[in-house]
C-alpha cells in the first residue's frame, strides 16, 4: 500500500529524517512509535506532501506517489484545529470538498456519520460551542469522510475520555475491516499493543526497530511492548 | 471544483455573511447622507420666534433693529419699564440696553435675560445688528458712506480662474486636491483594512492549528493566495456596495426633500423680503444686494466652480485607476500581511513583521502635504513611480493630470513587483505556518527563503 524508500530530511544543519524506509501493507493497522521529537510528524507530513525529502521516494500502491494520491489519505493531525466560528456542519462540508468530494455525497455521509456519533443535533452550532471531546469527533469524521484508502492518526486518542476512545477504537478497526489501511502513531503502548499488526519504532530519526507486533514480542519474550519501547529508546541512544 | 476556488468562495461568504459587514457597509452611505442632509433640516425646522425689547440711551440704534422671521424687536422707552415688561410677559425672552454714550462710539451694549438664557439665535442676530448699524452710523457720519454704496463696494467681486494656457480650461486646483486626497486616503485605508484582515485570518488557521489538516488537501500557496483573493473581492464588494447605496441615499435625499431644500434656499429671501420697512426701504434695497452678491451669487459661483472643477476630472480613468491600484497593491501588501500573519501566534507579537510593512505607504500619507505643494514635483514623481508607494501616491496625483508614460511605468512596476512580492510572501509563509509555539524572528525569516522544497 504504501512503501516509504531510504527517506531522507534535514532542517538546516538538522538531521530529521536519516534514511527511513517502512512498508505499510495493505489492510493492516501499522504502528508509528517513537519519543517526541524522533521524527514521526516530519515522516508523515512527507507522505502528506506537506513538505518534500531532501531523499528517497515514496510507493503508493506500488507506483511513485503523486499529489493526486494524498487525497486518498484522511490524517488525524496530533495538533488538532477546526475554524471557531464556522458551523460545524458547514465546516465539515467545506473540509470535506476541499479533499476532492462533491458537496451533495459530503453532506449525505456526513449526517450518517454524525448519527451514528451522536453529533447531528450541532449541526448548526459554531465549533467553539462544541466540547473539546465533541470537537475531536467530528474532526475525526471529517477525517474518514471522503472514504481514504490510507488513515493517519496522530496520537488519536489524547483528549478523550475513556467511553469515547473506545468508540473511536472500535470506528478504526470498523474501517480497518472495510478495507482501510492505516497508520497509527502514538505513546499509548498498550492501545498500539492493542492494534497494530506491524510497528516501526523510530529514535533519534532512524527507523530503530520493525517487523510484524508477533514477530517482535516473540523476540523479546515476558516482555510487554512499553518494556521493549523503553528498552531499545535506551540502548540507541 | 477547482479546491482554490473553494477557499475562495470559504474567506468571501464568512465574511460577506458577518453582520459587521453590512453594518460596515451601511454605515458609511448613513453617515453621507446625515453629513447632506441634517444641514436642510436643521435650516428648515420652525425655531421658536423669540421677542427682544430694545432699550437705546445712545440715540443711535432708534428705530434700526429689524425684526426677522425668528426674532421681532419691539422699542421700549426706558429701561425699568422694559425690566418690568420682561419679568411681566412670559412671551419676552431679552432686552438689548445700549446705554448713553460718554465717547462718540458706544463701547457697551447688554442683553439683559430674566432665568432662561436667550438662545444662540437671538445672540448672534443682536450682535450682528449692532455691529451692522454702528458700522453704518459710522460710514455714513464720518466718511459719508450710504449703506448703498457700502453693499456695492462689498458686494464687488473678482473671481479668479487659473487655466491651462492651451486648452484655455480651468484647472479647479482645490477640488481636484479634495479629489486626490479622498482616493489617496481611501486606498491606503482599504490596503490596511483588507491587508490586516488576511493576516488575521492566516493567524487564525495557525493559531487553531486548522491548517495542519488544510495544507493535506491543497498547497500552502493555494491557501494563502485563496484567502488574500477572497478577501480581495470582499473589498471590491464593499467598495461597489458603498458607491451604489451612497448613489442612491443621495438621489433619495434630493427627491424626497426637493421640497425641503428648496424651502431652505428661499429662506434668504423670505427673511430679507420680511425686513423691509417703509423708512429703510433704499437702505434695504442695497442691502438686498449685498445679500445676494455675498450669498446668492457668491454662492452660485461656489457651486457652479465645484460643478465645472467635478466635471473636469476624467472619472471614468479615474474609477479605473482606482480599481487597478486598489487591486494590486492590496494583493501586494496583503500576500506580505499573509506572510507576517504565518509568522507569528499571536497579535502582540505581530508588531515586528507588519511594522516595516506600514513604513511606506503610511510615510506616503505623511507626505501627502509637501506633495500638495507640487502635485507635478519630483517628490510626488517618485512616490508615484515606486511599486510600495505608488498605489496612493499616484492616486493623488491623477486628478492633477499625470503624463501618460509615467502612469505606464507605474503600472508596470507594480505589475511586475506583485509576483515578485507573492512569491516571496509565498516561501515564508508555506515553511512559517507549521511552525507552532516558538517565537519566529527576522533571521528565521531569511532562513525560509532561502529554504528548498
Amino acid at each position: 500500500m504504501l512503501q516509504i524508500n531510504h527517506i531522507t530530511k534535514h532542517f538546516g544543519d538538522y538531521k530529521a529524517l536519516d534514511d527511513v524506509s517502512i512498508h505499510v501493507r495493505k489492510g493492516s493497522i501499522f504502528g508509528l512509535l517513537g519519543p517526541n521529537g524522533a521524527g514521526k510528524t516530519t515522516l508523515i507530513r512527507i507522505v502528506n506532501h506537506i513538505i518534500g525529502p531532501d531523499q528517497g521516494e515514496l510507493l503508493f500502491d506500488g507506483r511513485p506517489m503523486t499529489q493526486a494520491d494524498v487525497d486518498q489519505i484522511g490524517y488525524l493531525p496530533e495538533e488538532r484545529g477546526l475554524y471557531k466560528k464556522m458551523k460545524v456542519g458547514e465546516q465539515a462540508i467545506y473540509l470535506a470538498r476541499l479533499k476532492g468530494l462533491d458537496k451533495a455525497t459530503a453532506e449525505s455521509r456526513l449526517h450518517e456519520w454524525f448519527d451514528r456519533l451522536e453529533i447531528d443535533s450541532w449541526w448548526n452550532r459554531p465549533v467553539e460551542e462544541l466540547s473539546k471531546g465533541m470537537q475531536q469527533k467530528v474532526q475525526f469524521v471529517v477525517t474518514v469522510l471522503h472514504q481514504p484508502k490510507l488513515l493517519i492518526f496522530d496520537e488519536p486518542f489524547s483528549g478523550f475520555d475513556p467511553v469515547n476512545a473506545d468508540i473511536l477504537k472500535r470506528e478504526m478497526l470498523h474501517l480497518r475491516n472495510q478495507g482501510a489501511t492505516i497508520i497509527f502513531s502514538t505513546h499509548n503502548m498498550p492501545s498500539a499493543e492493542e492494534l497494530c499488526d506491524e510497528i516501526a519504532l523510530i529514535n533519534h530519526s532512524r527507523v530503530v526497530l520493525s517487523g510484524a507486533l508477533s514477530d517482535i514480542k516473540s523476540q523479546h519474550p515476558g516482555c510487554d511492548l512499553d518494556r521493549i519501547f523503553i528498552d531499545t529508546v535506551t540502548h540507541t541512544k | 471544483m477547482n479546491k482554490i476556488l473553494l477557499v475562495i468562495q470559504r474567506e468571501y461568504l464568512t465574511r460577506v455573511k458577518k453582520p459587521s459587514f453590512w453594518i460596515l457597509t451601511l454605515v458609511v452611505p448613513i453617515l453621507l447622507a446625515a453629513v447632506y442632509a441634517i444641514p436642510i433640516i436643521l435650516a428648515s425646522r420652525p425655531l421658536e420666534h423669540a421677542h427682544v425689547l430694545v432699550v437705546d440711551d445712545s440715540g443711535l440704534f432708534q428705530g434700526q433693529f429689524r425684526s426677522g422671521r425668528n426674532i421681532t424687536y419691539h422699542e421700549a422707552g426706558s429701561l425699568d419699564y422694559a425690566k418690568r415688561q420682561l419679568s411681566a410677559h412670559d412671551s419676552l425672552d431679552a432686552i438689548v440696553f445700549i446705554p448713553a454714550r460718554e465717547t462718540s462710539i458706544p463701547q457697551d451694549a447688554f442683553l439683559y435675560y430674566q432665568s432662561d438664557a436667550p438662545s444662540v439665535t437671538v445672540q448672534s442676530d443682536v450682535n450682528s445688528q449692532l455691529q451692522e448699524i454702528l458700522r453704518n452710523c459710522i460710514l455714513l457720519d464720518v466718511h459719508g458712506i450710504t449703506p448703498d454704496d457700502y453693499a456695492l463696494l462689498t458686494g464687488a467681486r473678482i473671481h479668479l480662474r487659473t487655466q491651462d494656457i492651451e486648452t484655455g480650461r480651468d484647472g479647479f486646483l482645490q477640488i481636484k486636491l479634495v479629489v486626490g486626497g479622498l482616493l489617496a486616503f481611501l486606498v491606503f485605508m482599504a490596503v490596511f483594512m483588507f491587508g490586516s484582515q488576511v493576516m488575521r485570518g492566516v493567524m487564525e488557521e495557525k493559531t487553531s492549528r486548522v491548517v495542519e489538516v488544510i495544507v493535506c488537501s491543497i498547497k500552502p500557496f493555494q491557501l494563502m493566495m485563496g484567502k488574500v483573493v477572497g478577501i480581495g473581492l470582499v473589498g471590491l464588494t464593499q467598495f461597489a456596495l458603498w458607491t451604489l447605496l451612497s448613489g442612491v441615499a443621495m438621489g433619495g435625499l434630493r427627491i424626497a426633500n426637493a421640497d425641503m431644500f428648496q424651502q431652505a434656499q428661499s429662506r434668504n429671501v423670505t427673511q430679507i423680503a420680511t425686513k423691509g420697512s417703509e423708512a429703510t426701504a433704499q437702505y434695504q434695497n442695497a442691502r438686498d444686494q449685498a445679500a445676494r452678491y455675498e450669498s446668492g451669487e457668491g454662492v452660485d459661483h461656489a457651486v457652479q466652480d465645484m460643478l465645472e472643477g467635478v466635471s473636469s476630472i476624467n472619472f471614468g480613468l479615474l474609477i479605473c485607476l482606482f480599481v487597478f491600484y486598489f487591486v494590486f497593491g492590496y494583493m501586494l501588501y496583503a500576500s506580505l500581511f499573509a506572510a507576517a500573519g504565518s509568522l507569528v501566534d499571536n497579535e502582540t507579537d505581530s508588531q515586528q513583521f507588519t511594522l516595516p510593512l506600514t513604513v511606506p505607504l503610511l510615510l506616503t500619507i505623511l507626505l501627502l502635504p509637501a506633495m500638495i505643494n507640487e502635485p507635478s514635483g519630483s517628490l510626488a514623481q517618485w512616490f508615484s513611480i515606486i511599486p510600495f508607494t505608488s498605489p496612493v501616491a499616484m492616486l493623488f496625483r491623477i486628478p492633477f493630470g499625470v503624463p501618460i508614460w509615467q502612469i505606464a511605468l507605474s503600472m508596470g512596476l507594480l505589475v511586475v513587483t506583485f509576483p515578485l512580492c507573492i512569491l516571496m510572501a509565498a516561501k515564508i509563509y508555506r515553511t512559517a505556518i507549521l511552525r507552532y509555539g516558538q517565537k519566529l524572528m527576522w533571521k528565521d525569516v531569511f532562513n525560509f527563503l532561502r529554504m528548498k522544497h
